[in-house]
């Protein structure tokens, strides 16, 4: 099947070959053509069009599978190598320079170039389905009608005042659909346009017919999409002209970027539809095409894709196309250069599937065994690498091979975004660990103004949550003067609260106190800066004292309690039950909890006598509640001082 | 005839940011209606008419908003490409838009189709404007040139050739109608008079010019590029006012609160900063969830409107005002009001001899429970979850009160399992806390005094004491720390201030000692802090 292109420069094509799947052409940003063998998961083969990077591949799209039956002139190249099972051979690639070049997956190069039609950049291709002919469309607006046995032009027609942007022939080949912000329908015996279909508001990516039926029987529907719309539109072929809007639409979590289809050729049997969108999410459709239906649909299944870190980020799909049953889907995944292809059961009962694939390494391999072409940059052990942060504090790098080093540095920047993001950056030089760590404070001090300046509370949390007493001191260290007065009002205001959070404030405040001490003292309105620290501080010790003293006190009791517990047991049974006299709720619990005596009838009678007395003084309790409004203080401490003693 | 004196409540200062009128103003919008749009939303723009739509201009569309709605009431598509800068004229009939492919479009609010197409530009337009006088268009463009045109007869009037990179951003005079400034990518502002063919002020703003502000008086013109807002006085000849550096990333877009006191900034690193405009000193702070493109504010500051690079629009909408409710209430009580209206309506004649009704004196429940002296009962209503959670000073304050009548112990003793964890779960909470530190400490040793013995028995009391008494070892260790910190700063202040040399060289080496004679020490400090602060 063939992907539209699309207007946007930035959708790469990428297209598996029609019918076994065996090849997917990849045509990625350097403008080559790359050929991967589905089943070996290994670059197959890699062509280089003469003006890759003046014209780049727009589109492209393969011929249909052929035997040997096929056309004379084709047969003979396909006579080389003699196979009967049919195979994809051609492939016609659209340019940004209007030509459109036919490479021959057979013969393994260029096998014609169609020039001279088109005044612009070629949008889309598509081959009919039986016929030697090929469809162009273009900026120009122009359709063109190619004849492959003779390479010339046929026809070409203005199809739309704006560009033809997606071009589709229907399954019996009659019909062909073309559209710009319009989808037309041209007969393509007469070249007459039979319908149009109005309703997309941007240019029109995707287009593709959806029921193979013939369209006298109100059964012909296709599927479109658009950029920058969030929808896949089914559209219904109606006899009596009566198509004004889509019947259906699904619903997207971005614009569609491949879509695949399985066509249903009965009423009976749903449509299937996989589309891979803009974010690197696939979702997976199913439908029967039986007329209008208001609301959109949302996928039966959505596919993500994460790596396996820590913290998984996703992974774009690429492409996806569905297999023979309907939970065996073909995914190509990763970027453009390093496509990884694989075959993946979904569980479709599941509406979110996620999975997680360790793409790094995967990578590393393909690239090792297979392509052998590929140059890895040699790094200079010399070179300096430059990375974004504070002109002066720029440390330089040596370049060394310590791959235990790239590990540890990426488990430290891993808390961070905005410091991962930087520290990717020099990802690719590995560095020793101490140049590390300098390198990772740098960004730390950057981040840190930054957030100073901009008093953004994220990037303040993060920077001065970090616990490594080193990493504060070589930050603080950093710190250009202009930004240590808004530091110490931020630790000041941070230092109140918790003690939790006020001990890592400490350690960041005693490191600007030391670094920074001749700054500070020389400035002449200190006691107005530090005042209210100080003055802050000063209250918060002044408890230390006593403090301390309910601490050992508490620490007293509580270990005397801790070593005695098991020992005073038994013979604190009657204590037990005074104490089940203040508590009502619990006293169960821990009567059955604490008490480990041997007999348990004695065990019972001592709960139930409990829970009598507990009654009986619940219900003293509520007299004395009754009272108390006309007794005063003394009397309440009189009657709490009753109950301890009991 | 003695009352009862109720419960003094000391009011603490707050803690952290300062709650100012200018934060509880800005905080009092409700959470944001968050729309998805088609692109990056560019520019926004509300009508200056009621019932105040906004014009929010993303991608190749421009939806018109009401100021309540979720769905944009009115849809503009007839763009080929990205849409840029959706502005209506001043007597909201008429919206002007650039476009990517030079084309500037005219449209009627309630028509669909281009009223006028202004051809010319060579490349994408991204200002728009109409003049004071609302017959002519000011447009700017990739193609370095600025144009007014003629709005019946779509004319180019004229056409400006100064700046030497993209315009970007510009504003037309509201009082004069030939005036106009444009700010450009070449770091440079220029004021145009259209009755002359060239400019007749630039200022040089040091980055590119992202966005440009007009004070309502025109006396002030306000730049935006790089990370700096830059405030000009356009009377003085250019002359630069303030210069505000408070993002750390290149600020986006300007905007002017209705009353023109407050100045607000939006940016790429995901704030909108609030400016006050007599002291230029940040005032309140938004933050958003990705970089921030464009931003304006409803009339009254109703609402607050912000489009990001996410393609998502977030309107925040100004919670009903507390006026509001009271006159709402006041409506409902009015019946009754005028029952005994007649009544409140005598007025005194001279010699009629008055005699005051005692006013009642309405008490608060612990205070109830206090002057009755049901102590255990009025711990219990200070205790209660609301006051416990919200207003600690009021429980620790009726400690306090407690404290003060001795009956403390009375009132903490004899609780059960579940009142006494309560009892424990707000000391940790709030033990800590310097405020009250001095009140709880001795509430805790008293619970520790009269439940000792009890220790051991019920596991979640046993919990709790458990994690206050780790809770004071961070305190301890902490407070330990700041003692440090504490040493630190006496030394930095002996050096910085000889005068008081001697007694401060003494002390700085007794941290941790007790309290006594800590406090004699610091004096000089104190006496030195209550001048600076009072």
């Amino acid at each position: 099947m063939a992907s539209d292109g699309g207007s946007s420069s930035l959708q790469l094509p990428c297209v598996f070959s029609p019918k076994s799947r065996q090849y997917l052409a990849v045509c990625a940003q350097d403008g080559r053509l790359r050929i991967w063998n589905t089943d070996s998961k290994t670059i197959n083969q890699e062509y280089v069009p003469s003006a890759h990077l003046s014209a780049t591949c727009t589109c492209i799209a393969w011929g249909p599978c052929r035997t040997v039956k096929e056309g004379p002139q084709r047969k003979k190249r396909k006579s080389e190598a003699v196979q009967v099972e049919e195979k994809a051979d051609l492939l016609a690639m659209g340019t940004a320079a209007g030509s459109v070049l036919l490479y021959s997956t057979a013969k393994g190069t260029l096998h014609c170039s169609l020039d001279e039609a088109h005044s612009a950049g070629v949008n889309c291709v598509h081959w009919h389905p039986e016929d030697s002919v090929l469809y162009s469309g273009s900026d120009d607006t122009n359709i063109v009608e190619w004849d492959l046995q003779s390479g010339k032009m046929r026809s070409k027609w203005k199809a739309d005042r704006a560009a033809v942007t997606s071009l589709c022939v229907s399954p019996d080949g009659k019909l062909l659909l073309s559209a710009g912000h319009v989808i037309k329908m041209w007969d393509l015996d007469t070249k007459e346009l039979y319908r149009k279909f109005t309703g997309h508001s941007t240019a029109v990516t995707t287009l593709r017919f959806a029921t193979t039926r013939p369209p006298d029987s109100n059964g012909l529907y296709f599927v479109s999409g658009a950029a920058h719309d969030r929808l896949i539109s089914v559209w219904q072929v109606r006899e009596d002209g009566k198509d004004k809007n889509s019947v259906v639409s699904f619903t997207l979590t971005d614009e569609p970027r491949h879509v695949d289809l399985v066509p249903s050729n009965s009423k009976e049997e749903a449509v299937r539809l996989a589309v891979v969108c803009q974010d690197g999410q696939l979702h997976l459709f199913e439908h029967f095409l039986n007329g209008p239906c208001k609301k959109p649909f949302s996928p039966s299944c959505s596919v993500q894709m994460a790596d396996t870190r820590e913290s998984p980020m996703p992974i774009p799909m690429l492409a996806a196309v569905l297999g023979r049953d309907s939970r065996s889907v073909l995914l190509a995944y990763g970027n453009h250069l390093q496509p990884v292809i694989e075959q993946v059961e979904v569980n479709t009962t599941e509406r979110h599937v996620c999975l997680s694939r360790d793409v790094k390494t995967s990578l590393s391999l393909t690239m090792e065994s297979t392509v052998s072409k590929v140059k890895t940059p040699v790094v200079n052990t010399k070179s300096k690498v430059l990375v974004p942060g504070l002109p002066g504090h720029q440390a330089p790098l040596k370049g060394s091979h310590l791959e235990k080093a790239s590990e540890k540095r990426k488990k430290d920047t891993k808390e961070m975004s905005i410091a991962e993001q930087l520290g990717e950056i020099d990802l690719s030089a590995t560095s020793s660990e101490k140049v590390k760590a300098s390198l990772q404070t740098d960004n730390y001090a950057v981040l840190l103004v930054q957030g100073l300046e901009s008093n953004d509370a994220d990037i303040l949390n993060k920077v001065l949550q970090t616990r490594k007493e080193m990493v504060i001191k070589k930050t603080v260290a950093r710190l250009p003067l202009s930004a240590v007065l808004p530091l110490v009002k931020e630790l000041t205001n941070r230092l109140q609260g918790h003690p939790f959070a006020g001990i890592l404030m400490v350690r960041w405040l005693k490191a600007v106190l030391m670094h920074h001490t001749s700054y500070l003292a020389s400035l002449p309105d200190l006691v107005t800066e530090l005042g209210v620290l100080y003055h802050m501080i000063e209250s918060r010790v002044k408890m230390f004292h006593k403090l301390t003293k309910l601490h050992g006190k508490l620490y007293l009791l509580m270990t005397h309690v801790a070593t005695s517990d098991s020992s005073n047991m038994v013979s604190e049974v009657d204590h037990t039950a005074k104490l089940v006299y203040e508590d009502e709720s619990s006293d169960e619990n821990e009567a059955s909890g604490d008490e480990v005596l041997p007999e348990e009838d004695s065990d019972h009678w001592e709960e139930e006598e409990g829970m009598e007395e507990d009654k009986q003084s619940s219900e003293e309790e509520d007299e004395g509640n009754r009272t108390e409004p006309k007794a005063n203080g003394e009397e309440d401490m009189e009657h709490e001082n009753e109950s301890e003693e009991e | 005839m003695a009352s009862y004196k109720p419960t003094n409540i000391p009011v603490y200062p707050k803690l952290g940011e300062k709650v100012t009128e200018e934060t509880l103003y800005w905080k009092n919008y409700k959470t944001p209606i968050q729309i998805k749009e088609f692109g990056a939303v560019s520019n926004i723009h509300f009508s200056p008419v009621t019932p105040y739509n906004f014009a929010v201009t993303a991608f190749t569309r421009i939806h018109l908003y009401g100021l309540l709605s979720q769905e944009p009431v009115k849809t503009f598509t007839r763009f080929k490409d990205t849409a840029y800068c959706g502005r209506f004229r001043s007597d909201g009939q008429l919206l002007v838009a650039g476009c990517e492919d030079s084309v500037v479009r005219l449209f009627d609010v309630s028509g669909k189709v281009a009223l006028r197409m202004f051809k010319g530009h060579t490349k994408a337009v991204h200002v728009t404007d109409f003049t004071s006088d609302r017959y002519q268009i000011l447009t700017g463009s990739d193609d370095y040139t600025c144009c007014l045109w003629d709005i019946p007869n779509s004319a180019q009037l004229n056409t400006y050739q100064e700046h030497t990179d993209y315009i970007r951003c510009g504003v037309t005079s509201q009082l004069n109608r030939d005036l106009f400034v444009t700010g450009s990518y070449d770091h440079s502002l220029k004021v145009f008079d259209a009755r002359v063919d060239k400019s007749v002020m630039t200022i040089n703003h040091g980055h590119p010019v992202e966005s440009l502000l007009l004070y309502p008086s025109e006396g002030l013109l306000v730049s935006a590029g790089g990370r700096y807002v830059r405030v000009w006085d356009l009377l003085k000849g250019g002359q630069p006012l303030v210069s505000l550096k408070n993002h750390h990333k290149t600020v986006t877009c300007l905007a002017l609160s209705s009353n023109g006191q407050r100045l607000l900034s939006g940016s790429l690193d995901r704030h909108v900063k609030v400016y006050n405009t007599t002291s230029y000193k940040v005032v309140h702070n938004f933050d958003y969830p990705a970089a921030i493109l464009s931003l304006a504010l409803a009339p009254e500051d109703e609402s607050i409107v912000v489009g990001m690079t996410n393609s998502i629009l977030s309107i925040k909408h100004r919670k009903p005002s507390e006026e509001a409710k009271e006159t709402a209430g006041h409506q409902r009580r009015r019946p009754s009001y005028r029952v005994y209206a007649h009544r409140k309506s005598y007025v005194p004649k001279q010699d009629d001899y008055l005699v005051s009704k005692p006013v009642r004196q309405h008490l608060a429940k612990y205070d109830k429970q206090l002057k009755k002296f049901n102590v255990s009962k009025a711990l219990d209503t200070a205790l209660e979850t609301w006051i416990r959670g919200r207003k600690p000073e009021i429980t620790v304050a009726v400690i306090r009160e407690l404290d003060r009548r001795g009956t403390l112990k009375n009132a903490l003793a004899g609780r059960d399992e579940q009142e006494l964890s309560r009892l424990l779960s707000f000391l940790i909470a709030n033990l800590v806390d310097a405020r009250f530190a001095p009140v709880l400490i001795t509430a805790a040793e008293m619970i520790l005094d009269i439940y000792q013995s009890i220790i051991g028995q019920s596991p979640v009391v046993d919990k709790q004491l458990l994690h206050l008494q780790s809770l004071l070892e961070r305190e301890l260790d902490y407070q330990k720390d700041l003692l440090e910190v504490l040493g630190m700063l006496d030394t930095m202040f002996a050096s910085s201030l000889p005068k008081i040399e001697l007694p401060c060289s003494g002390i700085s080496t007794s941290n941790g000692l007790p309290q006594g004679q800590s406090t004699d020490v610091i004096f000089p400090y104190n006496k030195m802090q209550s001048r600076v602060f009072e």
